[in-house]
């Protein structure tokens, strides 16, 4: 439908009252509000910096720093700095490794495992991260629901965020974009979402995409985007920019915005007309961000800021609209502490990306934008970064500042194809152009912390560090295909198994294990599955066991290695609280290989293993020590095996608060 | 517990029997009737499924 654009802005209050039902809000949590406390901060002397490179890879890193390319990094190690290989949690995921350094624990202190776990009463595949309750009540009047009661987002991770305990002790943090904190934890610190934080309909990210090219009209990209036929009739394109789904209706109908694109009959340029607004593009320019605005009701809306990305006018009409993001100057949904930081930073910047990940990797991956496309998108979100944190540096004079960066994870994810010639999906004529991608985001990051180094002075502690570092995705391991073969799961249909996801082929009663995510795989135990047929104890036990040791002794008979390096047992590993959360068996694979891309949502391809010829081409899915991370301090380090969980130890002993009882980790200086 | 006969051709059948004997089904009719409880559950399921999807894939590490 489209919007008149005059509804008054819907407060998140309101908004969360729907909870999930939103579907919007799918994910999504917060209705307990943050509750302001008004009393003042703390003076610490001691001053902290940590900078966050998603995914800056030890074995890279060490090789540029050895070769003068990274002359910032250098400068501080020959001023008494030190870097050492991180490790990384098991299994290296972003929120499981982050959330090891946000609680100082492993998984099993708070709880997220995986990007994925499963509801064992459905099997069913799900967030790990958050969890949306819907409004309980509800008031139909005709075609309307009205919420009685509220829903609410939860963010499901354990054990306390570091930046909290440091406001125990009255020492200020200010804390940007740290993954795995959606919805922020309540604090009276000022943190902002990142990792996690959905697009407005409540997903991590759809992208539209308007063309008439015959070859592109399929409903769905692929994942990640939806690709919508148009007609250029007389240079007049005519377009629906899809929005969440609007729970105050009973059929809860998705909600459009209706656009048209005027064509120059001349030029290559066209001008966008969309809420009453419009905006001129050429050919090959992007809008900045557009705020749009969903009306759920007569007096309320929600609303979004995108970006416009006029592809090609002709031959062909391709129109780009990135995923929607929650606009940080009326955000619908919590992305911040307090509430007002986020509006704060949208009176002083204008729009900026809220979206955990705002790299569009999946038109990517989909050939809707090309690789020139994607660096320039991505090199938007770098120069935002790089002017928040400016701004973040310029007041920081107390306290801890955590700043984090998500381009180093993002076209290493993309790019890695292009500097590996042995990768199915090497492509000489685009390594030509292309393969030096992953050695300047390195530079990038260099010239980053430079930045950084004009606010530090002697009371600083200066840490850099990674969640993870990189490796080859050359082949998929289908694990759920591999536990089927072994007679561990079975298939209702045999002949169907290829069409088969969501575990809607198996037979539960004949089935003794099963894989839901990118490491995890589950008994199919009974007591605690709907259907379970294993036993507890030992029977469960030494299943676990076979499994295991069967799942090391795999060989790829292509390549004569063994994918799976490590097949970890959860209570070999963990420690905690949040143990019963965790998946029977963790796979740690060897380098170059992955969980395929079917198997994580109970899918069963054919082979064992295959090749991965698309452009999401690095990975860390492997066994940690495959797989370091970086860490980097302006001071020696002392120790000699750091990981990340160490980090928050190192963290708190700065400001001379001791560590919590379950926090695992030692300072490593 | 009352019960309904349905009508499917020659050739079907004999693939019905044939793939219930190998999935281990006590008979062909357990496994038909598996099989349709099992596709009115994708079907009746299958708006809430699909949306979980869509949701996931945007993750980048899925297809």
């Amino acid at each position: 439908m489209s919007q008149s654009g005059k509804s008054r802005p819907f407060s998140r209050r309101e908004f969360l009252k729907f909870g999930a039902a939103a579907a919007t809000a799918a994910g999504l949590g917060g209705a307990k509000a943050f509750v302001p406390k008004v009393y003042g901060r703390g003076r610490a002397t001691q001053k902290v910096i940590v900078i966050g490179m998603d995914g800056l890879d030890h074995g890279l890193f060490g090789r540029w720093v050895e070769s003068g390319t990274l002359p910032t990094f250098e400068k501080i190690l020959r001023a008494g700095g030190d870097f050492r290989p991180l490790g990384t949690s098991i299994p290296p995921q972003s929120p499981v490794a982050w959330s090891n350094f946000i609680t100082g624990t492993d998984p099993g202190g708070h709880g997220i495992y995986d990007f994925l776990t499963r509801d064992p009463k459905t099997y069913i595949p799900e967030f790990s991260a958050t969890e949306t309750d819907a409004a309980r009540r509800t008031l139909r009047i005709g075609n309307t629901v009205l919420p009685l009661s509220g829903g609410r987002v939860r963010n499901l991770r354990g054990g306390r965020a570091f930046w909290q305990v440091l406001e125990d002790h009255d020492v200020p943090a200010t804390v940007i974009r740290i993954p795995s904190n959606y919805p922020p934890v309540p604090t009276r610190q000022l943190t902002l979402s990142g990792m996690n934080t959905p697009d407005i309909k409540g997903s991590y990210g759809i992208f539209n995409y308007y063309t008439n090219e015959p070859r592109g009209l399929v409903e769905e990209a692929g994942g990640g985007g939806r690709v919508h036929e148009v007609y250029v009739i007389g240079n007049r394109v005519e377009g629906k920019l899809p929005g969440p789904n609007n729970s105050f209706r009973a059929d809860g109908p998705e909600m459009e915005i209706d656009f048209k694109v005027f064509i120059d009959p001349v030029n290559p340029v066209a001008k966008v007309v969309i809420q009453g607004r419009e905006f001129i593009l050429k050919e090959k320019e992007w809008s900045g961000w557009q705020r749009v605005s969903f009306g759920l009701f007569p007096t309320q809306s929600v609303g979004g800021i995108c970006l416009f990305y006029l592809k090609e006018v002709r031959p062909k009409f391709k129109l780009y609209v990135s995923p929607i993001h929650i606009d940080p100057g009326r955000p619908a949904l919590p992305i911040s502490t307090p509430d007002s930081y986020a509006r704060e930073l949208e009176r002083r910047f204008g729009p900026f990306f809220t979206k955990g990940l705002p790299a569009d990797t999946a038109a990517l991956d989909n050939d809707v934008l090309d690789e020139e496309e994607f660096l320039r998108q991505d090199d938007l979100v770098l120069q935002e970064s790089l002017e928040l944190m400016d701004y973040e540096l310029s007041r920081f004079d107390e306290g801890l500042l955590f700043y984090y960066f998500s381009s180093t994870d993002q076209r290493q994810h993309m790019f890695w194809r292009l500097i590996d010639p042995g990768h199915p999906a090497y492509d000489p004529e685009l390594a030509a152009r292309y393969g030096g991608v992953i050695k300047n985001v390195y530079v990038a990051m260099d010239r980053a912390l430079d930045r950084v180094m004009k606010n530090v002075d002697k009371d600083t502690l200066l840490l850099v560090m990674s969640d993870h570092g990189f490796n080859p995705f050359r082949r998929g391991f289908n694990l759920n295909t591999w536990l089927m073969q072994s007679g561990y799961h079975r298939l209702a249909r045999p002949w169907q198994q290829a069409e088969s996801s969501f575990f809607d082929n198996t037979d539960w009663s004949k089935t003794r294990a099963y894989g839901v995510g990118l490491n995890g795989l589950y008994i199919n135990e009974r007591g605690r599955e709907r259907e379970g047929v294993v036993g507890p104890g030992a029977e469960k036990a030494n299943l676990v066991r076979e499994i295991a040791a069967k799942l090391e002794g795999v060989v790829d008979p292509v390549t004569g290695e063994h994918p799976v390096l490590h097949a970890y047992v959860a209570g070999d590993v963990y420690h905690g609280a949040y143990l019963d959360r965790a998946p029977d068996i963790v796979l740690g694979f060897n380098r170059g290989y992955r969980i395929s891309w079917q198997s994580p949502l109970g899918g069963f391809p054919k082979e064992v293993l295959e090749n991965n010829t698309r452009k999401w081409s690095g990975d860390h899915m492997g066994s940690p020590d495959v797989i370091p991370g970086v860490v980097l301090a302006n001071r020696a380090i002392r120790s000699g095996a750091p990981a990340l969980y160490d980090l928050t130890a190192t963290v708190l002993d700065v400001f001379g608060i001791n560590k919590s009882p379950d926090m695992i980790g030692t300072t490593i200086l | 517990m009352g019960s309904a006969k349905v009508k499917v051709d020659k050739g079907l059948y004999e693939k019905v029997k044939k793939y219930a004997g190998l999935a281990g089904y006590s008979s062909p009719a357990e496994f038909v009737a598996h099989c349709l409880e099992k596709e009115i559950a994708t079907l009746e399921e299958s708006d809430s499924e699909e949306e979980i999807k869509k949701k996931l894939k945007g993750l980048g590490y899925i297809s």
